[in-house]
């Protein structure tokens, strides 16, 4: 052993490097990280950490050691949780532990443990760069969801204010309309999804414990806005249109803007758009997608 | 000579809490006499949880309970996360606001967990320079609880009560005695959990914390997942005798009861506050062999409500 009486410091970092290292405690002593901070061999362990009347010091420091990932997993599995009922528990926590190893918590708050999960995801997929839609697409949607749909929960709101009615929308006249910026509510969010996870993950979070997961769906596009009302989260279906409108709205452009963008998307007769596009911007506003309006 | 309890108010009996409640609260107004709240999961807070806090906060008296303070951390401290608290504060008013004495994470890591410190002079020093900085940044004495802990390091050169006992009267920060944190501590280091309360400053102990454990024969986990046992009611016995009585808070953070069951646990501790009444024996120590290790909390981590 180098020192038999550490520094703070170094005792710190070793004891993070051993209690978080893949293979445990044993492997974590060994291994490069931990011998550069302290040149402890497993028979030394000792001569840091005392054994107690019932454990070996190996065995004390474990405790500690299963505690960082199960404490960890535990809270990603609350974080997605139809995401693991997806992959089944086990296969969701071989994906969970590999993204803990290469994005471990800076964070002084656990919401903030699964940021990078859905994007970890997506680097890692097995099809990387092939271009295909299939089963690590479903996965990387449904924990896009889950994702958002946390950060609309605790993130900014607008519950106690006023927000647009269709009346209101209804009496401005047409030119001004147009010309018009509608400023979304802040807890708006749009998702666009190659499957329609959208009905996956109301019916997995209706299954109860032990159930089986719902069938993966087949592949489709779907667009889904997350809102909040009454600090509860909301999942409203889009059309591709509808989409479209909102995107266009939501980064700053002009209500004629937004209505020529989700022309592009129409697939319909001239008559039937401007019908939707009625009906788009009246559920938007029954929906409390629209919180003022910049003329 | 301090005031006892820091000056603080005896609360009475608390509970922590947990969003799993927050309906039964705001719906029945329950006759607990206070709670305390995990500040981290109300510090970036803008939807539900900050909305019930605010509620509950202007009904009933409530102390913020941190986990991230990292007060024994080689680490720079997180002016960031600190302020936050304070903005907290200025919003919640609390009694007070307690930490723990550990570390959670280094070189800019978190690992959630409540991490041992050696009790020698060097972490001591760093500790107290750290606990004066905190609590002049806070406006107010910072609170600290012994963690339940699985490991002593070997370069330890005092006890950890008298290392509390130091820290405290020179950082002049109050204690929050957690008596199921000092029984766990104890059985895992084969120390006498009696010695530990009996040498602590006692006018400095502003709180107790009640906890249940798992028993895992070989060693205990502190997991906040079960009633208090008798062993740690009789410890927390000799505890309200010393001090003359403090806020006393029951945490229940897995497998969560109903609200009122966490509340009933807590009015047990009415029966150990006196010398003369037998003490309340329905609980019973069971053990936790085989099957997967719990993992020790605080887990704090907030659920979030979608239709």
């Amino acid at each position: 052993m180098s020192d038999p009486n550490p520094d703070l410091n170094t005792v710190q970092r070793w004891f993070q490097a051993v209690i978080s290292h893949p293979d445990g405690v044993a492997g974590g002593i060994d291994a490069e990280a931990a011998q550069a901070l302290m040149k402890l061999r497993r028979s030394e362990l000792e001569r840091l950490i005392r054994r107690s009347k019932n454990l070996s010091a190996e065995e004390r420091l474990g405790i500690y050691a299963n505690a960082y990932y199960a404490r960890l997993l535990e809270c990603l599995r609350e974080s997605f949780p139809v995401l693991c009922k997806a992959l089944g528990r086990e296969l969701f926590d071989e994906f969970a532990f590999d993204y803990l190893q290469r994005f471990p918590s800076t964070s002084y708050t656990l919401s903030r443990l699964g940021d990078r999960f859905a994007d970890f995801l997506e680097e890692t997929r097995p099809d990387k760069g092939e271009g295909t839609v299939g089963w690590p697409d479903f996965l990387i949607d449904v924990a896009r969801l889950e994702w958002l749909i946390e950060q609309v929960f605790d993130g900014p709101g607008v519950e106690g204010q006023g927000l647009l009615t269709a009346e209101m929308l209804g009496r401005m006249d047409a030119a001004t309309f147009g010309g018009a910026r509608i400023v979304p509510v802040v807890c708006l969010r749009l998702l666009a999804f190659k499957y329609p996870v959208n009905a996956y993950y109301t019916a997995a979070r209706r299954t109860k414990e032990g159930e089986e997961a719902p069938e993966m769906p087949e592949a489709g596009a779907q667009y889904l806005a997350l809102t909040r009302r009454e600090f509860v989260v909301r999942r409203i279906e889009l059309s591709a249109g509808q989409h479209a409108l909102l995107e266009t709205l939501m980064a700053g452009r002009t209500v004629n803007e937004a209505i020529a963008a989700a022309a592009e998307r129409w697939t319909g007769d001239e008559a039937g758009f401007a019908a939707a596009v009625r009906e788009w911007f009246r559920d938007g506003a029954a929906a409390g997608f629209f919180w003022r309006i910049e003329a | 000579m301090s005031a006892p309890r820091l000056g603080n108010p005896n609360l009475g009996l608390g509970v922590g809490l947990r969003t799993t409640h927050f309906r039964h609260i705001l719906e029945t107004n329950p006759a607990v006499d206070w709670f305390e709240i995990i500040s981290e999961n109300f510090m970036d807070s803008q939807g539900r949880p900050r909305h019930v806090l605010e509620q509950i906060a202007a009904k009933y008296p409530v102390v913020m309970h941190g986990v991230s303070l990292s007060i024994g951390s080689t680490d720079p401290l997180d002016f960031e996360y600190l302020r936050k608290l304070r903005d907290l504060a200025r919003v919640v008013k609390p009694k007070w606001i307690s930490d723990h004495l550990c570390w959670t994470g280094v070189a800019s890591r978190n690992t959630h967990d409540l991490l041992p410190i050696p009790y020698n002079r060097q972490t001591l020093k760093h500790v107290i320079e750290r606990v004066r900085i905190v609590s002049d940044f806070l406006e107010r004495p910072l609170v600290l609880e012994n963690p339940s802990t699985y490991v002593t390091f070997r370069h330890s050169t005092m006890d950890e009560w008298t290392f509390m006992s130091e820290m405290a009267e020179e950082a002049d920060c109050g204690l929050l005695l957690d008596v199921n944190n000092v029984y766990v501590s104890s059985f895992n280091h084969d120390m006498d959990p009696l010695e530990f309360v009996e040498n602590l400053p006692h006018r400095r102990i502003v709180q107790f914390h009640l906890a249940g454990h798992s028993n895992y024969t070989t060693h205990l986990i502190d997991t906040h997942d079960s009633r208090v046992i008798d062993p740690v009611w009789e410890l927390y016995r000799l505890a309200h005798r010393l001090t003359g009585g403090v806020s006393t808070l029951l945490e229940w953070d897995a497998s969560i009861p109903p609200f009122e069951v966490v509340h009933d646990e807590v009015k047990k501790a009415k029966h150990y506050m006196t010398e003369k009444l037998p003490g309340y024996r329905e609980s019973v120590t069971t053990f936790d062999e085989g099957g997967r290790e719990k993992a020790p909390h605080p887990l704090h981590h907030v659920v979030a409500e979608v239709e």
